[in-house]
């Protein structure tokens, strides 16, 4: 039992910090002591992962699984905690309201991700997404005033419910058939001959898990939610939402995938091909046309996850599939990399100035005169979106293309390619708005005093690191890429 | 564990049969009250399957997840409510159709 604790050791902490804040927020509010709170959980459990990694792999329960693959998923998802609850006091400073329980909502939202990345079983699996996307749901709509914020939880909670609803009553057509529910149980299940009709069943049922997860993903054509809760919900809780949230669930349903030897199904192969062409297409196509800064990272974010998909399909056709986890990996830390700097730094332009958010694309136009710093920056962080050369994203691309050629996949390269083709015009469009001349009496960052932005020193430490991680890892991924290698499933 | 007297596929039919009503009442119910209570049916209509189909195998298993289920449906729904008094506080109206403001 002993070593079963070590072996979860993060997430007991998180617990515990959350339950020491529930306790401080019930007995007497404090702002400032609930960050603190928040940013202690959120070190210690990192801190924490040190012991985890001298044991690993350890089972602890049926239920879940601490190896080197969970031990690095977590160690990203703390890092996005981290890097929300950092933001978020400067970003909550200018708002009215109780903003304690944000932190501890934060806390638990990432505790649920963490168990999601362990779980080798549907409970536990059901466990970490419902904890994950509850706390989300309350974080959406946590500002206290604008009705935004409420129409994107509500359309949120609806959708994450509809597809928790479709996902379970896959998962419980499958246990019909096979009567096991851990992971590795049904994969073996799989390789007992089955009946026709039962085939039908189970064809079924992995078509509503699909189906499910991929609502939660948001893949073309259950992408819908999408960008009304991006921009609907405030900028540091978008960020999370887009990295933390959409991250775990990957990684649990590459564990499910590889597990449960679903690649073995030519069926969902192709068909998990036809959604991810259309998310890579539709995704990049649709932003086109939006105004808003948030949108615009949604429709980003769809076709991301499109290109991710890629490593699915992969897996399955390639003989050593050990490459197709390392590029999954890779492209997964580089996108929560750059979508939180993204992020961070649209919460940092946001969080100086108004109440609301700012993020039409208007609002940033002429930033560069005015905070070329922070202009700079944003770019940076877009061409990683975009994958050029010398950013982490590049690298990500790289990896997936690489993956793609060796299992000669032509079709799928060939929308990655025109995907990013098109992606490219709506990024840079982005940095022309940045460089024009502001326009006259206008309202927006540009018209803000340049003494008026008081970059909190955190806010800067930041961003600054999230482009130090960018950069480095552009220019040198090998440390990253040899211990991304050594990780197995 | 008895197992199950009836045919499990009659079970999996009843499911499927709500978890069909959920689905359509959920998408064509503009109440967000109306809603939740379509999500919960969808949600249960999952836990019926898993507990026939556990009983079935003669395991705990089934029955263990529907408990999960239903923390996990009454957590939603709990936030879901929650969400529910403030759209009506900002909004005036439980109407999603008319409580839009986002385009999309």
């Amino acid at each position: 039992m002993e070593t079963g604790i070590q072996a979860l050791l993060a997430p007991l902490v998180v617990s515990i910090v959350a339950l020491i804040l529930m306790m401080q927020i019930a007995f007497k509010r404090h702002a400032i002591v609930s960050w603190l709170l928040g940013c202690t959980g959120f070190i210690l459990a990192i801190l924490a992962l040190k012991p985890m990694a001298d044991i690993v792999p350890k089972m602890v329960t049926p239920l879940l699984l601490s190896d080197q693959y969970s031990l690095f998923f977590s160690a990203l998802i703390l890092f996005s905690g981290l890097i929300t609850t950092l933001l978020a006091k400067d970003y909550l400073q200018n708002r009215r309201g109780e903003n304690e329980e944000f932190y501890l909502l934060l806390l638990l939202s990432s505790l649920g991700a963490m168990i999601l990345v362990s779980a080798t079983h549907v409970a536990s699996f059901l466990l970490g997404m419902e904890l994950l996307g509850v706390a989300l749901y309350a974080l959406i709509a946590y500002p206290e005033r604008g009705q935004l914020p409420l129409e994107a939880a509500i359309k949120y909670l609806i959708l994450s419910g509809a597809a928790s609803a479709i996902l379970l009553f896959g998962f419980a057509l499958i246990y019909a058939v096979l009567g096991t529910l851990s992971f590795v149980g049904i994969g073996q299940a799989l390789t007992q001959p089955i009946l026709e009709d039962q085939q039908l069943l189970i064809l079924l049922g992995t078509a509503m898990v699909f189906t499910g997860i991929g609502f939660k993903l948001s893949l073309v054509p259950f992408h819908m939610w999408t960008p009304d809760v991006y921009q609907g919900a405030p900028v540091p809780v978008t960020g999370f939402l887009a990295t933390v949230s959409k991250g775990a669930i990957f990684a649990a349903l590459l564990r499910l995938f590889i597990d449960a030897e679903l690649y073995q199904y030519q069926g969902l192969m192709l068909s998990l091909s036809v959604l991810a062409i259309a998310s890579m297409l539709a995704g990049n196509l649709l932003a086109l046309k939006q105004d808003n800064l948030k949108r615009i990272l949604a429709y980003s974010s769809i076709a991301h996850i499109g290109y991710l998909f890629i490593t699915l399909i992969v897996y399955g056709v390639l003989q050593q599939p050990g490459l197709a986890v390392e590029a999954a990996t890779f492209y997964l830390s580089a996108y929560i990399i750059t979508s939180l700097a993204a992020f961070s730094l649209l919460s940092i332009i946001s969080s100086n100035i108004s109440e609301t958010d700012l993020d039409d694309i208007s609002h940033i136009q002429g930033l560069f005169w005015r905070q070329p710093m922070l202009a700079l920056m944003l770019t940076i962080a877009l061409l990683s979106l975009a994958g050029i050369p010398l950013t982490v994203g590049f690298i990500g691309k790289f990896y997936i293309f690489t993956a793609g050629i060796e299992g000669s996949l032509w079709v799928l390269l060939a929308a990655l390619i025109i995907g990013s083709g098109i992606s490219i015009y709506y990024y840079l469009r982005i940095v022309f708005q940045m460089t024009m001349k502001e326009p006259a009496g206008g309202s927006g960052a540009a018209n803000m005093d340049p003494n008026s932005v008081r970059l909190s020193v955190l806010s800067k430490f930041v961003v600054w690191l999230l482009i130090f991680m960018m950069l480095y890892l552009g220019v040198l991924p090998q440390t990253l890429m040899e211990y991304l290698g050594g990780l197995s499933l | 564990m008895e197992g199950l007297i009836i045919p499990l596929n009659h079970v999996l039919i009843v499911a499927a049969l709500l978890f069909a009503t959920g689905l359509a009442g959920l998408m064509f119910r503009r109440n967000v009250i109306f809603i939740l209570m379509s999500l919960e049916v969808m949600l249960n209509s999952a836990g019926l399957a898993f507990v026939a189909a556990g009983a079935a195998w003669a395991q705990a298993d089934g029955q263990v997840i529907f408990m999960l289920i239903l923390a996990v449906a009454a957590a939603e729904v709990s936030v879901g409510l929650g969400l529910v008094l403030q759209v009506q506080k900002r909004f005036k109206t439980l109407d999603m159709d008319h409580a839009q403001k986002l385009n999309g």
